[in-house]
Order: C-alpha cells, then structure tokens, then sequence
C-alpha cells in the first residue's frame, strides 16, 4: 500500500517560496486576449443578479418546500394532533417522538379522546422527507417554509411540542378548553364548526 | 372410578389422524380441531373468537374453509375452528379455495362495516388482529356506504379496565375467559343483533383477579387496560421475557419497557406453569417502582441522626467498620431472586461467621423451620400432580388470594372433572366457593388421601402450631403429594439457597460436619459456623436484647413480622439494602441501593423448584444486584465472597448441587391446648390478592377492584353481639383496635375472620398479632 | 271442498273444541290409552313407518329423531315442543292451540312415553298471552284428570309438563337456541355436535319437536299408519294445516293432505281479492325463497317445493297481489331479520344490519344497478357463512325476489322512488272504482 501523502493545502505556494524563484506566468496571452476574458465580468455587472444579500434579504421558498414541522390547530383552538405516532412510525431517521395522554373533560386539549402530550422533532436527526406529513391522519402536522434551522447547542434542536404548535389564531383559545358547544370530535375532523369566529 | 379417573389411571394410546390441508398432509391427535392442525403446517387460517386454551364458540366466522370427507364435500365452507380432523379429510383454506377465500373476505367485509376504523386513537394498533388480518384477509376497500352503529366510549367496566363497545367484534373471548377459566362471570353479552354488547352486571362489578387476560386476550381494542391508556405504540416498546415477582406461582411473563420505564406487563407462554394466563397483581402492579421516592445513592447516618448522601467506598467503608467482628444477623426478606439469597447466605456465613439468617419476613415458627429444612426442600409436586390429582387439599392456604395461577390450575380441574378440593378455611371465601371446596374444621377430617392426591401447605400453617407435624404424619402415611406454596417469589429459592438458621446452600445441614466441609471447600474457607442459628423473630429479639450487635437487611417490612420488629431493631446497627425509602431506611445506618427486578438478572424458584431465570430488562440500569454489593461488602470486611456477578453467582450455585447426604430430622411439636375463650374470638387471617402489599403501591385502578375488607363472623355470633350485615363491629387486643363492616357467613361461632393487611384492616398493626383472641363488640 | 282433510282442525269449530271435555267428546285422549299399552320402541316405528315428518319447516322425520335418543342410558330425556311460532306468516300453532291445546298434550304424553321421558315441556311464545292461558289452563286440567302426573292412565308412567313463556325473540325458534332459553340463558344457538339427542335441555338427551308435529301423532296413532299414508305425496304422507294470508278472500288455516298445489287452496279460499291477479307468494313463510304466478302448479310438499328452488317450511303462504310492492315487502322482512339476529356470529349480525340500509336505499329510489349486484354478493357472503339457519332465511326472500322481480328493483332507481301506491295493497274493499 501506497503511503497517503495528505493534500498540499498552499497549492505549491509554500515550495514556490522556499525556492525563491520569481512565479512566472508560462505562455502568457497576449493583452488583447486578456481583455477579452474579462468581457463576460463586465457585462455582468450589468445584469440582475439572482442571489441575494442573505441574510439581510431573504427569498420566499418554492411552494411545498419541506421546512420545519408546524403542528395545527383547529380554529377554535384546539390541537388537531391526538397523539397516533402514526408519524413517529412513518420516521424513517426516528427523529419523531410522540406519547399520547386521555382527554378529558376537565382538560381538552384536542377534540376526541386523544391528544399528543409529548411531541418532539429531533432536527439533528430530520431529513426532511416529509413521510411524517403523509402518514398524519388529522392533517395535525404539516411542513412550512421555515428553513433556518441552525443553533449553537444540540439539544436545542429537539424542538418540544411548544416549538412547534401553530400561532393562536386571533379569536381562538389556548386549550385545554371545551369543544364548542354541540360538536363532536367527528365535526372538527369534517371542519363543520362554522361558530367559530374567524378571522 | 369415574371414566376420567379411568383415563388418568391409563397411560391411553392417543389415536392420531392423518388429514390433507391444502394438499399437504399432517397427522394430528384425534380430536385436533382443523384450525389447529393448519397451524401445525404453518398454515394461518384468520381467526377472531378462536383461542386455543378456551372451547370452541364458532361465532365470528372467520376461519371459514372448505371441507371434504370421504370425497363428500360440505355444501358450505365450515368453521376451521369448531371442527375437529377426521380420517380422509380434505380441507382447503383460503390459499387453495376460492370459495374459502371470499367467505373469508366476506366475513371481514361485515366485520370492519360497524367498526369505528379508529386506529389512529386505538392502545391496540399496530399490534391488532383484526389490523393485521383485515390486511391480510380482507378487502382493499369497503363497499359500505351506511350508517355505522355508535356507542358511547369508552366505558369503564372496572377501575383496570375499559371497554369501547364500537370497536368489538363480539367474539366472546372475554366473556368466554371470564367464565371458563376465571370462573368469574362478571361480564357478559346483553342485547342483540348488531347491539350485542359486552356488559356488566349492576351489583356484581367486574372484579376479578384475572380481568387483565380479557384485556391481552381482545383480538380487537374493545377491552384495554386503563393503566396503559394510551402510552404507546408497540414499535416503542423493547419487549422483554421476564418472570413475575409477585407470588411463588412462577408466571413467565413479557415486559415492556420504553426509555428505561415499565409500561406494561403481559402474561408470558408457559404451558407448564401460567399456560397463557396472569393476575392482575401481576399484570398491572409495577408502579411501586415509581410510587415511593428510590434510593440512589449510598447514604450513612451521620453524627446528627441524619442520612447523609455519599459515596459508595464511603458507604461500604462505614459498613464493614460496623459490621466486622460484631455480633451480626441478616434478614434477607421473600423477595430476593435465588442469586442474592445466595449472597445473603454466603455473606452471613463467611463474611459474619453466623447462621443467623432467616429469609421469613413474616410470623413462623420452629416447626415450620424444621419442616422447611427437612421436608419442603425435597419436594418434587408440580402443577402437573394437580392436573391428574385424585383430591387437592388445601392448608393454611387460600389459592386464589395466595397463589393465583395455582388456583386456575385447580378451577380448571375442578371445572372439568369436579375435582374434589378440601380447605383448612375458617369460612368458604370466594375462591374456595369457586373451588366447591369442602371445610374441614381439623386434619383428622382428611380421608381417602391416595398417592394421586396433592396436599398443599401455605405459610400461614406455620401460626398453627403441631399442623406441620400433622401434615408430615398424614404424607407418611398416605403417599399423598406434597406442596409447601408460600406466598412470595423469593421464598423457595431463598431456602434452596440456604437463607435460613438451619441450612447451608442445597440444603446441606449445618450441624452436619460432612456438609459443612463441602460448603466450606467450595467456598475457600477454613470452616463455617456450626451451631443452628436463630430465625428472624430470634434474631430481633437478640438484637433487641443486646446479645446481637448489628443486622443486614433486605427488603422487609417490619409490619410483616410483628408490631415491634421495627423497635426491636432501633437499638443495633442496621445495614439496609434497599431500592426505596422504607420504614427500615428510616433507622437504618448504612443504605446501600439496590437494583429492582428490571434492573437486574436472576432467577427465582417458583413453588415447584423449577427456576424462573429473566434477563435484564433495562440494560444500561447502573443499580447493581444485592449479591454484587454483598461481595463489595466483603471484601471490604476482609472475608471475601467472590461473588462479582449475578452470572457468576449462579455458576458457582450450579457448581455446589444440591445434597445428597442425610437430612436432618424433622422434630415433631404437639398442638396447643385449646385455652378457654371466654367472651373472646379467635381471630383468623390472610391477605387477600390485591392488599396493602408494599408492591401494589402506586397503582390506584389496580387498588380499585380489591375486595373491600369485611369482618366474617356467624349468624349466631352477629345475633349475640346485635349487628346485621354490613353494620360496624369494633375489634380489639390488648394491643390496639379496629373497625371493620360485618359480613356474617357460615363459619364457627367462636372465629372471627378479617383480611390481613387490607384497607382498613392491617392486622399486625391495629391488632399487635395475626393468630390470637380477640373481643368483639358492635361499633 | 274435497280436498280438504280436517284432522287437527275438525272440530274447531265447535264451541268447546279447547276444553277436556270437548275434547274427549270427539274421541280424544283415546290415542293415549292405545299407546300406553304399546311397547315404546313400538310407537316409535309406528311413527317412523307412518313417515310424518316435522311440520316446523325442516321435514325431518319425527319417528327418525325419537329414535336417536340413546336408550338405556340411566339418563333423563326430555320432549321440548317448539311452539315459538314467530316467523312472519306463520300461523298455524297458534290457532291450533287456540283452539285444541289437548291435542298436544297427547301428542306430548305418547312422545314422551315413547322416548321416555318423564319431564316434557311447551316452550309458547311469550307475546301470546291468550295461547298461553288457554295451554296453561289445559295443562291443569289435563293433569285433573290424570292424564299427567304420577301413574297416567294407571299404567305406571308418570310425566310432568311444564309451559314456558319465551320473551320474544325468533331466535328462540331455533331448536339449540330454545334450549338456552329454557335453561334460563340467553338465547343463542349452540354448537353442535353434540346434538339434542345426546346433549339437549341440561345436557340431556331431548327431543325438540314443533307442535304440529306432536298434534298429528295421536292420529296416527288412532287411525293407523295406512289411513295416514293415504295422504299426502309418495315421500311427504300425512296431513298438514296451510295457512293462507295476505291478498285472498278468504284466508285461514286449511287442512289439506301435503301435494295440493297452491291453485286448488286458493280455489278453496275464493281466490285473489276480485280484480287483481296473484304477483308472488312465499310457501312456507319469510325465510323461505318467494314463488310467483308461474309456480302455482307446484305440489306443496317437501319434495315438490324445494325441486322448484324454495322450501315448504312451515306452509305460511302468504299471497301478495300486483299492488305490492315486492322491494317494500323485502326491505320489511329484513327489517325483522336484524332486529331479530341474535348477534352471535358475525356475517348474520353485520349483514341484516347492512342489508337494510341496502334495501332502505333501493326503495327510495337511491340505489344503481351495480348496488343490486353488490346486494346479492352480499346475499351471497351471507348464506351458508353463518352459524344457524336465520342468516339463510334472512337472504332467501332478497334472492329470490332480484330473480322475478328484478325490474322492480330498477323501476324503484328510475323513478326515484317507490312506483306504488302504498295505500293499494291495504285496501280489501274498493267502493265505487
């Protein structure tokens, strides 16, 4: 086996010195020609350039763009997420994990029997496939725009439930709060509570 | 002779049978049900209200196949499941019938039409029958477009248990088990039609020991634990064989364990033992673990009275200073596995150079000793002997609350062939009802014992004094089968492994010079102490008196001993090797934690003598085995015992075998005169299944299905003291009192009967004592 | 009126045809003393020679199955008389006991005697209040005059007779089902084997007999075998009550050797209500396959019924005219198979309840074609898959019905509904149209 000789990293320029020799352009062009390689520059900064000054300036993303996870509400507040796991099995880097807890009258935090009481999204471990979204029976856990995901710690990427739990809209609740009046968990699941202030 | 005493007295030839399914053939015993006889070709015909310890019902029409005999077909398919092989049968399942096939699919069409779909929400998704063989055996999609059938959910049908009455499929197992096995019919189906549900009776609660089987038996998630209510999913678990630590009956069982934590406990496959059966002890009391705040660190009272928390050559340290060249005693407790009594054994031997150690966290005696070191020790009685029993009889034992799985062994006798049972009780409890068992008021009662009856001996005939001897005489004489079942897991082994005054490891005497050699060879030491030692009661009495300085304890309650057991030890150095604060972490001067049954492996004997091995089941636990700090201890006192592991503990037990010199003798003690009562009763006890026990703790929906503690007395004596049922009587010694509702039952007029250690009702702490007289007046 | 042979039903008309005295007036209770003096094993092949076989819809021999009792056992046997007459359109036990309880009673003394027996019981109907006293009030006077009880008749046999009161459901027609019920369990149907024989009422061996199977053995037994045999049809013998309702003149019970044809009873009853014609009919009740105008000709016995694709059961012609609605008539019928589906298996269970809402769609109007046949695949995983015969009878009147009338069905699709005047079929007298 050949010895491994680790890559220069200087480009030569170390060897260059020690010998100290004047670097030489061997085969130079004429002037000319080297004007002309600098034509395709000086049109192009007369063209709109494509990227953009980030982070100052920030692009909105392709429509269905996979970002981090978003778990929904219904409108009037309550979490659509009733804690299946279906996406936590559905993981294939078993970044997902979820554990269910009863509903109950005092405490609703989703319509139905079920909700999640733990949620966590490992984004160490996330790629980003969406199966997760796929595999979600109540439309619970969507994907957004967001992008940004980088911290300075890794246990701050294992967003919790509170992460990721959509904004309030204005007008709904922050559970735990009663189904609105006269419904059952099969109408939040059709989306027939029409009551419901919207905003 | 009956004819099923005929054919147990006959080793009959079984007829076997040859059949074709799928054009492969198997040959099957007569009497093999097709369903079965598929299985064993590894043909895996669907299946909902079939289960094989259970008779046949034929109800939910799954297991439809096409049958042939003699050429003749069926004009329809049949139910795999209620039909059993016959010569020149052709049967075709679903893989080689088309017709099969689509009465199949067809079946699971109707089943899936009314029920709710709610997987996502279910406890029993993703490891479902009906899950699995709608996707196997049913259709892409379904055709109904109607009105499903709605039911309120769930409901609970116990505190443990809850039923969504949508999601079954009414396939009667639950109400089959219940009534079959159990012999518990709490449950039922009412209504009809598609309305059909599963009910439970107004007065009668579904209070059965055994409900937690109706749960893991539901091929659907109509019945589920409320304990695991939602708290995974399977593929969370890590599934773990494990073996029950509850009682000596020695279920295997499967525990499932997410991120470091029990979440449930299902009844393991062991046909010779549980079969496929638990109790709800077993299942569902695991918390204890959580409930009461666990030692984790090594802790030595300091100058200030206080526990202190420190580290662990610093605890050991302080230990040994106390325990070397004192005067020492140990009290191992029932719960230990095989391995660490064997620890326990060895370290008071060579490390303290004392037999005093007793394994008996509870009352006993001398008789019982002797009857221990010479009798029980020897025993071979399985389960077996009861399932060909001519007559079981029951002393100082109460099946059901003691010993549970022994006493589905006996129902399912009992139910059979009416098996006749005989009961030393004050009264017919409910499982003695069950059992049809037959009250004997003395031994001198027992008749026609032959070589095929199995007598069983429970813990508590050690508080009647001369019934060990009794017992020993009536074996002698009759043959019969004997049984020593004591109520917890660790006993049993804790014997073998020589935790008690009288005998080294593998009962070896120890007044025997020859096996004291043995042992003393084996172990690398000079010689072993030779006089018997005292047992636990002795022991704290010596301690109390001074003539023992120091004591080791394992897990013990002192309540379980006597009232006093606790004080006896206030003024001694006590070493207590614990997994949670106790009453004896409280005055204890040294706490070593220890690991809990899933933090560690080992292995206990069950009442047969066959040993119950189980894994870790938390592997990265860093709480070590009783044994493994035993050995740090010794090495620290400067006597080692080599006993680093649990594996190599268990090698060096193997190595040492079982003694085959003479036994010592049994030492016969006569009863007691029976004193004068006067005005008092005599006060009977046992603990009833689910109790007080330290183990149940933290489990309330466990707690809410134990029978509510009652007073029993006789018609005559509630008419001379003027209460009716249900009303309150005041029960006193000289020592303390209680007050207890009356439940007046056939019994002698001159016994009172109260649960041991139930809510309300802790004898050995209200009363001062569990076997004595007591006065009884209406409250 | 000749064709008619009154045996059962001879003396209905008089005014205590139910009494004792009634009727030992007409020659009864004379059969008992004939065979009490006979060897039992005797009156069972005369039964058995006889060829009477069950009147309560299956047609198996009555002599056959009192000859499946293990004798000799030291066990005890029982004779349980189903009289849990419930299926829609039937109604011949019930007038009968109505109107001659004896009869039965000494067709249940000479069964059990034959069988030995020594307890027997009346499993009635519990909804018939009336039948059930007028039964109950025979029984007592039956056991008066020492009929029943210890020593009959002073030959030394002693039978005791019990009536039970079923608390409606059909299910308790079935015969394993019945003995649940009796035993004082729910009513479902017991697997078998063991069949009654071996392991019926307590796990005894017992005879499960209808009533008119029961009521017919005293004349056998009091005229002979050759006057039985002389009617009736070559492998059906005997005499047998038609019971005749829906749209015809004259409905009621008739007495007729087994063969008739339909054409001749309806002849006797004044036919079809003036001005409509005969659409279709059922020969023996709900549960059996319907039959049309084309099958008019067909001898009602077992043979002739069930070589034309139905079955004879329990002679239940219910006769409905062209304004019937034969899709309203089946969606009713199902409607009382699932409220009476007793819940134990699941292609039953499941299936009436889908079938309704199938048939309940297709009458208004809201079904397609693809629907009737996803309904007779339906039929199809129901028939033969359940655990008794209820689920069979439950599809039987769809089958048939999408045979003949399949049209009808599409007819309800294309107009949207229902094409009959439902009031039509109600109305028997037509003034002034």
């Amino acid at each position: 086996m050949t010895e491994l000789t680790p890559r220069p990293d200087d480009l030569g320029l170390t060897a260059a010195a020690k010998a100290n020799v004047p670097i030489e352009n061997q085969n130079a062009k004429s002037f000319f020609a080297q004007l002309q390689g600098f034509w395709v520059t000086f049109t192009t900064m007369f063209k709109k350039v494509t990227t953009v000054e980030y982070p100052e300036v920030k692009e909105p993303m392709a429509e269905g763009f996979h970002g981090r996870h978003q778990l929904n509400r219904y409108d009037d507040g309550l979490e659509k997420c009733i804690g299946c796991e279906l996406c936590a099995w559905a993981c294939p880097a078993d970044a997902i994990l979820v554990e269910g807890e009863s509903n109950t009258e005092d405490a609703r935090y989703s319509p139905g029997e079920r909700y999640g009481k733990v949620y966590q999204i490992n984004y160490l471990r996330c790629i980003f496939c969406g199966l997760c979204v796929e595999a979600c029976p109540t439309r619970a856990l969507t994907m957004t725009n967001e992008y940004e995901l980088a911290d300075d710690s890794r246990s701050k990427l294992i967003f919790e439930k509170e992460d990721l739990l959509a904004p309030l809209r204005s007008g709904a609740l922050k559970p735990p709060h009663p189904m609105a009046e006269g419904k059952t968990h099969i109408d939040y699941y059709r989306g027939d509570i029409t009551d419901i202030k919207n905003d | 002779m009956t004819p099923e005493q005929a054919l147990l007295e006959t080793e009959v030839a079984i007829e076997m049978i040859t059949v074709v399914i799928d054009g492969f053939e198997v040959t099957v015993p007569k009497g093999t049900l097709v369903i079965r006889a598929a299985e064993k070709l590894g043909i895996q015909i669907p299946r909902f209200c079939d289960h094989p310890l259970l008779k046949p019902a034929g109800a939910c029409r799954q297991c439809l196949v096409d049958i042939e005999i003699n050429g003749r077909a069926f004009p329809k398919p049949q139910a795999s499941c209620t039909i059993p092989v016959e010569n020149n049968m052709i049967v075709k399942t679903q893989l080689t019938s088309t017709v099969a096939e689509k009465a199949q699919e067809g079946i699971m069409e109707f089943l899936l039409i009314n029920h709710p779909l709610d997987c996502a929400v279910c406890d029993k998704g993703g490891e479902c029958p009906l899950q699995n063989q709608a996707m196997s055996t049913g259709r892409p999609e379904s055709r109904f477009e109607g009105v499903k059938r709605t039911f309120e959910k769930p409901i609970s049908i116990s505190s443990q248990v809850l039923l969504d009455r949508e999601r079954c499929v009414l396939c009667a197992r639950c109400t089959r088990f219940s009534e079959e096995i159990a012999g518990d019919p709490f449950i039922t189906l009412n209504e009809r039609g598609a309305l059909q549900q599963v009910g439970i009776y107004e007065k009668d609660p579904f209070e059965s020991y055994y409900s937690g089987n109706t749960v893991q038996i539901c091929p659907v998630g109509a019945l589920t634990g409320t304990s695991y209510r939602f708290r995974a999913r399977p593929f969370d678990l890590v599934s773990i064989d494990s073996a029950c630590e509850h009682c000596a009956s020695g279920c295997a069982m499967r525990t499932d364990i997410r991120r470091g934590k029990t979440l449930r406990r299902l009844a393991g496959d062991d046909p010779s033992v549980n079969e496929e059966w638990n109790c709800d002890k077993g299942r569902w009391a695991f918390k204890y673990l959580t409930n009461r705040e666990r030692v984790t660190t090594p802790m030595i009272r300091g100058a200030d009275g206080e526990l202190h928390e420190t580290s662990w050559p610093e605890a050991i340290a302080f230990a040994a200073a106390g325990l070397k060249d004192k005067r020492a005693g140990v009290l191992v407790g029932g719960r230990t596995t095989v391995e660490d009594a064997y620890g326990y054994s060895k370290f008071a031997r060579v490390a303290l150079g004392t037999n005093d150690i007793d394994f008996r966290a509870r009352p006993h005696s001398d008789e019982e000793t002797s009857f221990l070191s010479r009798v029980a020790l020897n025993l071979k009685t399985t389960y077996k002997d009861i399932d060909v029993a001519d007559q079981v009889v029951l002393l100082g034992f109460e099946p059901e609350e003691e010993s549970p799985i022994v006493f589905l062994r006996i129902y399912k006798q009992v139910s059979k062939r009416a098996l006749p049972v005989l009961s030393d009780a004050p009264f017919a409890s409910r499982g003695s009802e069950k059992l049809g068992a037959v009250l004997i008021s003395d031994l001198s009662k027992i008749a026609n014992l032959t070589t095929k009856s199995v007598v069983i001996v429970g813990e508590r005939l050690a508080e009647t004094r001369g019934a060990f001897s009794s017992v020993y005489e009536l074996i002698n004489k009759s043959g019969a089968k004997l049984a020593w079942i004591p109520r917890r897991s660790g006993e049993p082994g804790a014997l073998a492994a020589g935790a008690i005054p009288t005998l080294l490891p593998g009962g070896r005497p120890v007044t025997d010079p020859a096996a004291r050699v043995d042992v003393a060879a084996a172990w690398s030491v000079e010689s072993l102490p030779t006089s018997q030692g005292r047992s636990t009661s002795e022991i704290l009495l010596a301690l109390n008196v001074k003539n023992l300085d120091a004591v080791v304890i394992g897990g013990v309650d002192p309540l379980d001993i006597s009232s006093t057991a606790l004080t006896q030890l206030l003024n001694s150095f006590v070493v207590s090797l614990e997994i949670s604060h106790s009453a004896i972490t409280a005055v204890a001067d040294v706490v070593l934690p220890v690991a809990a049954v899933i933090e560690k492996s080992g292995s206990y004997l069950d009442w047969q003598g066959s040993p119950r091995v189980f894994e870790k089941a938390i592997a990265d636990s860093l709480s070590r085995s009783d044994v493994r700090i035993l050995s740090m201890l010794a090495d620290e006192m400067g006597s080692p015992i080599n006993l680093p592991t649990v594996s190599a503990t268990a090698r060096e037990i193997a190595s040492l075998g079982k003694w085959d010199g003479t036994p010592v003798a049994f030492e016969k003690s006569v009863s007691e005169k029976i004193t004068e009562l006067g005005e008092k009763l005599n006060l009977k006890s046992w603990r009833l299944l689910l109790d007080l026990g330290t183990l149940q703790g933290g489990e309330a929906n466990l707690a809410g299905t134990a029978r509510k503690a009652s007073a029993h007395i006789s018609k005559a004596r509630a008419e001379k003291i003027g209460v009716k049922s249900g009303e309150l009587i005041s029960i006193s010694s000289e020592l303390g009192s209680l007050e207890l509702p009356v439940e007046i039952c056939e019994m002698a007029d001159d016994l009172i009967w109260v649960p041991r250690n139930s809510i309300g009702s802790q004898v050995i702490a209200n009363l001062g004592f569990v076997n004595g007289q007591v006065k009884v007046i209406k409250a | 009126m000749t064709k008619l042979t009154p045996v059962l039903s001879a003396h209905w008309d008089e005014k205590d045809s139910f009494t004792i005295e009634g009727y030992k007036r007409v020659g009864g209770y004379k059969a008992v003393t004939k065979a009490l003096t006979m060897e039992p094993d005797a009156v069972i092949q005369m039964i058995k020679d006889s060829g009477l076989r069950g009147r309560g819809g299956a047609g198996f021999p009555t002599g056959s199955k009192w000859g499946f009792i293990p004798q000799g056992d030291n066990k005890e046997h029982y004779l349980v008389v189903n009289a849990d007459e419930s299926e829609p359109g039937t109604c011949k036990d019930m007038p009968l006991l109505m109107a001659n309880p004896h009869v039965l009673i000494e067709g249940i003394i000479i069964g059990s005697y034959a069988i030995r027996a020594n307890h027997a019981f009346i499993y009635l109907r519990g909804e018939v209040v009336h039948v059930f006293r007028r039964v109950q009030q025979a029984i007592e006077d039956a056991y008066k005059a020492g009929l029943l009880g210890k020593n009959i008749g002073g030959k030394g046999y002693d039978l005791e007779l019990t009536l039970h009161a079923g608390a409606g459901a059909y299910i308790c027609g079935e015969e394993t089902a019945l003995l649940d019920s009796l035993e004082g369990f729910r009513g479902q149907p017991r697997l078998r084997p063991p069949f009654p024989a071996i392991a019926g009422l307590y796990a005894k061996p017992t005879v499960v007999n209808n009533v008119e199977s029961i009521a017919s053995v005293p004349a056998i037994i009091n005229n002979g075998i050759e006057w039985f045999q002389e009617m009736g049809t070559e492998k059906s013998k005997g005499f047998t009550l038609y019971s005749l309702s829906g749209h015809v003149n004259n409905p009621g019970q008739f007495e007729a050797p087994l063969g008739i044809t339909l054409r001749e009873i309806l002849e006797l009853a004044g036919g079809i209500r003036e001005g409509h014609q005969l659409k279709f009919w059922t020969p023996g009740g709900s549960s059996t396959p319907l039959f049309t105008d084309q099958h008019l000709d067909i001898p009602l016995d077992y043979e002739g019924v069930s070589a034309a694709g139905s079955m004879l059961g329990t002679k239940a012609l219910q006769i409905f005219d062209e304004t019937t609605c034969v899709v309203r008539a089946v969606l009713r019928w199902s409607e009382f198979y699932k409220h009476e589906s007793c819940g134990k298996c699941t292609p039953c269970r499941e299936g009436t309840w889908w079938l309704v809402q199938m048939l309940h769609d297709l009458e208004a109007g809201k079904g397609t074609e693809a629907d009737l046949a996803k309904l007779l695949d339906l039929c199809d995983n129901i028939a033969g898959r359940s655990f008794c015969a209820l689920a069979d009878g439950a599809v039987a009147p769809i089958i048939s019905s999408l045979k003949y009338f399949r049209d009808e069905y599409l007819e309800h699709q294309r107009n949207g509904g229902c094409p009959f005047d439902r009031v039509a079929s109600t109305i028997f007298k037509t003034v002034g149209v």
